[in-house]
């Protein structure tokens, strides 16, 4: 058994020390959300509108950053990145680690992001846009004005879940020495080896993080999505949700929900 | 240092013994996080008291903790427990004899089913009803409904987020490398610092690993077709 003796004390004695590098952590989060949202975008608009060979460079790109482990990004940057600006002779050794990490996760984030960004815009009915045409509109109006809020409306759930799985993915800096939380716990550790109590607080951090950021979102998504709330009502009677297994009581007795309720109501009324 | 392509190739080749750690970390855990995460998705949509809740606290906890905190945790936590527990029935079994691959396997198998049972759940919830309700009536029992009519059709609703889990977990394994199962990561890292050539065994790994995800990405797409048949519609 690795470290010293559990000793539960630990877990409230490091919860401050590891929740005073959680600005670290946000700025991470926040800046690579940023940027990524601008990578996301560029790397989109060309597959939306079909431009020739830029539509295939931001295929390779969308691909290749799905399609690789972040924790091998974040290396290939960091030790690719300077070998790479030293053949056009610049010189970034001096650049702090952040930068690079933040880079890594915006264009993780920007793939992510163009893929949203996508699916949301090919949602978004093609007549909004015919209609945007119709009333005089230009192809940027249309775009800004009509497509974009509704776009932002569909996809802000899989942004949420982007924007949590940021939070998550953070933990990995530490790889390259960036004093994040999870930095942070692993430096605790060397000077008191009170491994598990160290990672339950900190996986209590994220936790509570992540929670307060999915409850944002549901309140964002349902103010965004007010033009829809009655739609999205109906419908969902008849999905495989049941309540209980269903019996045969509650079948006679109408207490289920649907037409199978509907129909035990008639049935009692004849009688 | 000078950017050295021939190395890459070095390099790739060198990380090809590796793939098979990798893929059985992957397949293992989702296999096996498959199967609970099924468990969990039923007591969930069936609402099962008490452990019902049990389950969404777990799928919420989980879900909302990074996968190298669940790996820290059982590869730090569970020994101390296992030697506690070996002691107390006085077995001579220890938990220095179990293998790291073991810990990283668990730990990711932890994280799978909590994902998992979401996908599966989502499925489940994608089979109409009056699918059910017609079993019931032609006299199946309900593991007999469930197992002949609504896990397939909720497995072809299902098979595009769980290709996405299963890329997820690959990326994830990469991971191992922190409680040291060689896997491919941990591979480029020991060919990278002895050959003091980082860009190049990094580039390495990742090419392969977009292969493996391309990979599995085509074969998703063609069973997906083929799964999808009965739902084309038509008369042949």
């Amino acid at each position: 058994m690795p470290g010293a003796k559990f000793d539960i004390h630990y877990v409230f004695d490091y919860f401050p020390k590891q929740l005073s590098t959680l600005s670290l952590t946000l700025t991470i989060v926040g800046l690579s959300i940023l940027l990524g949202l601008g990578f996301g975008f560029l790397v989109a608009l060309p597959r939306l509108y079909k431009v020739p060979v830029l539509q295939r460079v931001s295929q390779v790109y969308v691909s290749f950053f799905r399609g690789t482990p972040i924790l091998i990004q974040l290396f290939l940057i960091y030790y690719g990145l300077p070998e790479v600006l030293k053949l056009f002779s610049v010189d970034v050794t001096r650049t702090p680690v952040l930068a690079f990490v933040v880079l890594t996760y915006s264009l993780h984030a920007g793939a992510y992001i163009s893929e949203m960004i996508r699916a949301g815009v090919t949602a978004v009915d093609r007549g909004q846009v015919e209609a945007a045409y119709s009333v005089g509109m230009s192809g940027f109006q249309a775009f800004v004005r009509i497509v974009l809020p509704q776009a932002l409306a569909i996809s802000l759930p899989v942004f949420a879940n982007l924007v949590i799985a940021t939070l998550k993915d953070t933990s990995l800096a530490f790889s390259l020495g960036v004093m994040e939380m999870t930095g942070k716990a692993q430096t605790l550790i060397t000077l008191s080896q009170h491994f598990v109590e160290t990672y339950i607080a900190l996986a209590i951090l994220y936790f509570v993080i992540s929670f307060i950021l999915e409850k944002i979102f549901y309140v964002l998504e349902r103010r965004l999505l007010k033009h829809e709330r009655q739609e999205a009502g109906a419908g969902t009677g008849r999905r495989f949700g049941w309540r209980s297994a269903p019996t045969l009581r509650n079948l006679l007795t109408g207490t289920t929900r649907g037409r199978g309720g509907a129909r035990a109501r008639d049935g009692r009324s004849e009688a | 240092m000078k950017l050295d392509p021939a190395f890459i190739w070095t390099a790739f080749v060198k990380l090809l013994p590796a793939i098979p750690i990798t893929l059985y970390l992957t397949v293992i855990s989702v296999l096996a996080g498959l199967l609970f995460g099924t468990g969990i998705a039923l007591l969930r949509i069936y609402r099962v008291p008490v452990l019902s809740q049990i389950a969404s606290g777990y799928v919420t906890f989980i879900r909302g903790t990074p996968m190298l905190v669940h790996l820290y945790l059982v590869y730090f936590g569970l020994p101390a427990i296992i030697d506690v527990v070996s002691e107390s029935f006085g077995w001579s079994f220890r938990s220095v004899s179990v293998p790291y691959f073991v810990f990283a396997v668990i730990a990711f198998t932890i994280t799978a089913s909590a994902y998992m049972s979401e996908v599966v759940r989502s499925g489940l919830l994608a089979v109409n009803r009056g699918q059910l309700e017609a079993a019931h009536s032609i006299g199946m029992t309900t593991p007999q409904a469930l197992r002949r009519i609504v896990f397939p059709q909720a497995f072809a609703a299902s098979l595009p987020n769980l290709t996405n889990s299963l890329i997820g977990m690959l990326h994830g394994s990469t991971l191992a490398f922190t409680v040291s199962v060689v896997e491919i990561m941990a591979k480029a890292q020991i060919v990278a610092s002895t050959n003091w050539k980082f860009f190049e065994a990094y580039l390495a790994a990742a090419l392969i690993f977009w292969g493996l995800t391309v990979l599995i990405e085509r074969i998703a797409a063609r069973v997906e077709r083929r799964i999808n048949v009965y739902n084309r519609g038509g008369v042949a």
